[in-house]
């Protein structure tokens, strides 16, 4: 075999842009990981979560962090949460199902997602232009997380600070989905 | 000009001046103004022309009601035709010129309609415009549509930008007259999330018209006061400028925030944002809409509404006119003229109906009691008018006021109707109101100030104590509850045309007309006399049309009824429904990981769904393919030279093709395997731990919907494939079938379409290729992955991948997968590596041509009518076990012998050409369903055959190979024959897949 090695190449290219009142960026080299809850195995599950990150299951449209913040998992569905954690390496199912061994079934999601970080004192205006959801601050809590549609793109939303949002949407429009973004930040800059 | 009509007082801000222009002269107006208010204070009393009769017409109303004084505002692309005056705010630089008229607006040469009046009344189209029937297409109706409309189009793309945005509330309340600022005063002190949304820049309503006192303070200082409060309340989002145009399910509201619309440019803002407002509670406060009396020649210049004249003095300062006389059947009427006489303008005469004591004195007034106007003189601007008892006044402005018709637009935008009302004269809310919804104010027939700031403070705390608020102790203010007694007048009697709808020339005597030939029902009635269409859609005409049409029918009003009222209440721009989802941006694309590399190769993209799919890739000999003829019967030329090389070198050697469009679902849990069994018409329960299988999936009426592979990665764990245009239909079943069909199974799904980079490598050097970029421990030999195999492998010193051993070509052929943030990286070492080999990328095409050699069946066969007998895949349906369709694929009709079956086809001369859509007849019979064979579903040309190939669908394909039908095309005018073949032309027995 030749001494080929494949290099590795996030969505947008590390798109890094500042606004005024905004910054918006793409967070590379992050790690998601679905974790589906085996039919009548929430308990077992649970148990592993709590000895492997120290935390509970996240509950509906709140994210929870780890003891050590290092994992942060996001309910996604009923039965169904994803844990995200920074890790470039491309086997971060491998990494969860060494902690949490069989207690759940892992899929990578990593590369299935393109993730911008939006922050800033206008970042929530500029998200009423494309989200749907309900994003005053008494509602939508730091750590708080939905599922979404923007712009016809299925969106992730997490609240990660006073101003400061994770949008997760598919890989593969992530162009779209940087334009509708900047767009929003633009109208109102 | 100068502003003459310019009066002292007023909430406009003098100290800014404007200059503007209309039709090209110069004028001034101050901040504050509206384009309407500054042509008023510069004596510009003709503003417009009439829709049809292209009669001479002056400003109306002072609101969104306006129905004459549209004008083009703007100039070049951001021309925007059919502005109401009396909405647009004045800027400096603003540029208005006036529409509908041929000729200049003092010289309209289409006047002439006028004097044609009594040709040209209501249904005059239908009648007139029969004979001789070709005349309608060519002549009548361009002549027409030349003449009809109102503004005009820039027909240039529009180059403002626009927005929409989605805003939550527990309260939202419409309109910020009285009733809507103590609504949201009231709501806004209990903590509620409240928007106040109100169509006008300034807050207040008529609060600002009027001359009542509140609190003890000027009716305009109070609603001032209550703003600035409203504004410090961080719970509180004021929105002016906005109109709630629609009142839609679950409690949402669609709101029109008008941006920049007030300045000379928008800066390269957006223009306008439309929300979509979600509330918990909506609490109309629209207000009421005067109206007018019908009476002769009551459209001249300088006859208005009686409320707006109040509007123009008390806010913006300006006399309507220099003399003045009131026409009214109601106390409002009285309180314009008090009002202008406090102002210093002359009232000539109080005209009223009703034969009661005077309600007022009038400085300087003559006061007429059951008086009428019988008819107008002036032809550009009002002179005179004369009364009933033979009086002729000489006066420059007629204030008119006919009642006030409650707002109630969005009580009825969920079907509700309203109810008449006798004791006010006007349409009041229904029972049936949108849920969450609740009408305070005028808009619910409180028609007095006082008892409007109590109804806002009544109904606010109800919502908010209904959402769990405590309800804070606020109270109403003091304030006049002035008179508002009405007498229902509607028309004075006259042989003259006497309008009722000014924007579509619709008189008493349309309405008469459309009642004596039987257009008497509401709907009816507008269609035939198109009363209360176009841009204000019968505001001010609506209830007087219906009086005039219950009167001529001998009917009450509420047995006359309404039309139905939707939405948008006031025109609401196009540009703002879409938004930003503009040219490019209408809909979000979806690029696979190798986009970059096939762009930097020159490849054709196309677009499959949202995906960006490479059609075929140039090579550089081939650059110029675009300049190149391309000849579609012999299959050569420009870029089909590309697909065929393209094709024919993957038979050859190697080809690679970026397959990571296909939909990918993992598939994991104990009863995975189970759950599959179900969802797949054939077996899927015995699939061993490193294989894959072909799958068909029907629906559960037995049509197939879609095919495609699963491979299992482990006991527990599949990875599934689907087409790319079901990739979402498919995952939306099976969540369907997981979670409601089959929710004791324990499975789980999840997409990874996004998350794979995955190349098909076809041809017979692929082992070869992919020898060079695996790590050396896999062995891919035929022993040890043999056709239909899978597994988890490691490229090019580590990378984690799958490898399927599939073919879509009929090649010896595998499917490489890498996490997406590796693809741009294998595709560009798989070109490398494979240079030895004349490796070649391939697109779709070549996809496709090779498919159709290989009688694979795609979409134009999967088109939701088939069934797996017509695919010729019977007995992939497993009778040993229920899959969804099973059973209803058993039908009889869906198992007939003359069903259709997949076959191929192949011209009897090879050197004509196929094409898809068309149908199959025996030699010598007719092109008739009667004997309609079945249709060609897919064609190519092969580079392999020489020669054009098809699949299609044959009753009794099976028995009829190697028999001559024709492919009869209507639509391209051809008829070939062809004979029946196998579909699969190329390695029938499959050997080299398997090889």
């Amino acid at each position: 075999m030749a001494d080929y090695k494949l290099y590795s190449t996030s969505a947008l290219g590390g798109y890094d842009r500042d606004f005024d009142g905004a910054t918006l960026k793409e967070v590379a080299g992050l790690a998601v990981v679905s974790v589906a809850v085996p039919l009548d195995g929430k308990t077992a599950l649970a148990a592993a979560v709590k000895s492997a990150f120290g935390c509970g299951l996240p509950k509906p449209a709140l994210s929870v962090l780890s003891k050590d913040k290092s994992v942060r998992l996001v309910p996604t569905q009923a039965d169904q949460f994803f844990a995200v954690f920074e890790h470039a390496e491309a086997d971060a199912a491998d990494q969860i199902a060494a902690k949490l061994g069989d207690a759940g079934y892992y899929t990578d999601q990593s590369d299935n997602w393109v993730t911008l970080a939006l922050s800033g004192p206008i970042a929530r205006s500029a998200l009423e232009r494309i989200c749907p959801i309900d994003l005053n601050p008494e509602i939508f809590k730091v750590n708080a997380s939905a599922r979404t549609v923007m712009h016809h793109l299925g969106t992730l939303i997490l609240r990660t600070g006073d101003h400061s949002y994770l949008l997760m949407s598919t890989r593969s429009s992530a162009l779209s989905f940087v334009h509708t973004v900047e767009t929003a930040v633009e109208n109102l800059t | 000009m100068s502003q003459n009509n310019r009066i002292d007082g007023g909430l406009i801000d003098r100290s800014k001046s404007l200059k503007f222009t209309f039709n090209g002269a110069e004028m001034s107006g101050h901040g504050g103004d509206t384009l309407a208010s500054a042509l008023l204070a510069n004596g510009q009393r003709l503003v417009a022309r009439s829709f049809k009769y292209h009669r001479p017409r002056g400003i109306f109303s002072a609101g969104s009601e306006e129905p004459n004084a549209l004008v083009h505002l703007r100039r070049g692309a951001h021309r925007e035709p059919n502005t109401r005056a009396t909405m647009a705010e004045l800027f400096d630089g603003l540029q208005a010129t006036s529409q509908n008229h041929r000729g200049s607006l003092e010289h309209d040469l289409l006047a002439i309609n006028d004097r044609l009046s009594n040709f040209l009344t209501a249904g005059f189209y239908y009648k007139t415009f029969m004979w001789p029937k070709s005349f309608w297409e060519n002549v009548y109706e361009p002549i027409i549509r030349d003449s009809a409309g109102l503004g005009r189009l820039s027909e240039a793309p529009d180059p403002d930008t626009y927005d929409r945005g989605f805003l939550h509330c527990d309260v939202l309340v419409i309109g910020s007259g009285p009733a809507g600022l103590m609504a949201a005063l009231t709501a806004g002190r209990s903590g509620a999330r409240v928007i106040l949304a109100d169509e006008d820049h300034l807050l207040g309503g008529r609060l600002n018209s009027e001359l009542n006192e509140v609190g003890g303070q000027a009716a305009s200082d109070w609603a001032a006061a209550t703003v600035a409060e409203l504004a410090d309340m961080p719970n509180v989002r004021l929105m002016p400028r906005t109109t709630a145009h629609g009142a839609f399910d679950h409690g949402i509201y669609g709101l029109l925030e008008r941006r920049t619309d007030h300045l000379a440019s928008s800066g390269g803002k957006p223009r306008q944002v439309h929300w979509r407002v979600y509330s918990k509670r909506a609490i109309l406060c629209a207000g009421a809409t005067e109206r007018s009396i019908a009476f002769a020649n009551n459209d001249r210049p300088g006859i208005m509404l009686a409320g707006a004249v109040r509007s123009y003095a008390n806010r913006y300062a300006v006399a309507a006119g220099k003399h003045v006389a009131v026409f009214t059947n109601n106390d409002s009427g009285w309180q314009a003229a008090a009002d202008l006489a406090a102002k210093g303008v002359a009232i000539t005469a109080v005209i009223d109906t009703r034969e009661i004591t005077p309600p007022a004195t009038i400085k300087g007034a003559a006061l007429i009691m059951g008086g009428r106007v019988r008819d107008t003189a002036g032809r550009k601007a009002l002179k005179s008018i004369t009364l009933s008892n033979g009086l002729t006044l000489p006066i420059d402005c007629l204030a008119v006021s006919g009642g006030w018709s409650p707002n109630v637009h969005m009580t009825c935008h969920q079907g509700a109707r309203p109810v008449w009302n006798e004791d006010i004269a006007g349409f009041v809310p229904g029972d049936k109101l949108p849920p969450g919804m609740s009408v305070a104010g005028a808009a619910a027939g409180t028609m007095t100030l006082a008892e409007a700031l109590k109804s806002g403070v009544a109904l606010a705390r109800e919502a908010v104590q209904d959402l769990g608020f405590p309800s804070a102790k606020t109270k109403a203010p003091a304030a006049d509850d002035e008179a508002f007694a009405i007498t229902p007048f509607w028309q004075v009697a006259t042989p003259k045309r006497a309008w009722v709808d000014l924007q579509n020339d619709v008189t008493t005597k349309d309405i008469k007309q459309a009642q004596r030939e039987g257009f008497q029902a509401v709907e009816h009635l507008k269609r035939y006399t198109t009363l209360g269409m176009a841009t204000d859609q019968g505001k001010t005409s609506n209830v007087l049309g219906l009086a005039v049409m219950a009167e001529a029918s001998d009917r009450s009003i509420q047995e006359t009824g309404t039309t139905v009222f939707r939405p948008p209440f006031t025109p609401v721009t196009m540009g703002a429904f879409a938004g930003s989802a503009r040219g490019k941006h209408f809909r979000p694309t979806r690029r696979t990981p190798s986009h970059n590399w096939a762009t930097e190769h020159g490849a054709e993209f196309v677009s499959n769904g949202l995906w960006q799919r490479a059609q075929w890739y140039p090579e550089a000999s081939e650059s110029d393919w675009r300049a190149q003829q391309w000849y579609p019967k012999t299959g050569q030329g420009g870029w089909r030279d590309i697909v065929n090389r393209e094709v024919r070198k993957t038979r050859a050697s190697v080809g690679l093709c970026d397959v990571s469009t296909l939909g990918k679902i993992d598939v994991q849990g104990r009863d995975a395997a189970t759950f599959l069994n179900k969802v797949y018409a054939n077996g899927f329960a015995k699939l061993a731990v490193g294989k894959v299988r072909y799958g068909i999936m029907l629906r559960e009426d037995g049509i197939c919907y879609d095919d495609g592979t699963t491979a299992r990665m482990s006991d527990n764990h599949y990875v599934m494939t689907t087409t790319t245009a079901n990739a979402g239909l498919v995952y939306q079943r099976l969540e369907f079938a997981r979670q409601c069909l089959w929710p004791d199974l324990d499975v789980h799904l999840i997409s990874t379409t996004d998350g794979w980079a995955q190349y098909a490598v076809a041809g017979p050097n692929s082992r070869k290729l992919l020898q060079k970029i695996l790590d050396e421990e896999y062995d891919i030999s035929n022993e040890a992955f043999p056709f239909m195999a899978c597994g988890t492998v490691k490229v090019c010193n580590g990378t984690p991948a799958r490898l399927f051993r599939i073919s879509f070509s009929g090649e010896l052929a595998y499917e490489i997968a890498v996490p997406a943030r590796f693809g741009d990286a294998l595709i560009r070492v798989l070109m490398e590596a494979g240079q030895e080999f004349g490796v070649t990328p391939y697109g779709t095409e070549a996809l496709g041509v090779m498919r159709i050699e290989k009688g694979h069946p795609a979409g134009n066969e999967l088109n939701g009518q088939t069934t797996a007998l017509n695919l010729g895949m019977a007995n992939l349906v497993s009778a040993k076990k229920d899959s969804i369709g099973s059973v209803l694929s058993k039908r009889p009709g869906m198992q007939s012998e003359d069903a259709f079956e997949l076959v191929g086809l192949k011209p009897v001369k090879t050197d004509e050409q196929l094409s898809a859509g068309a149908h199959f007849l025996d030699i010598g019979a007719a092109a008739d369903l009667e004997n309609d064979l079945g249709w060609m579903t897919s064609v190519a040309y092969s580079p392999v055959l020489g020669h054009h190939i098809g699949l299609g669908f044959v009753k009794y394909g099976h028995i009829r190979k190697g028999e001559v039908i024709r492919a009869w095309d209507g639509l391209r005018g051809t008829d070939v024959e062809v004979e029946i073949t196998s579909p699969h032309f190329y390695d029938p027995d499959g050997g080299l897949q398997r090889g």
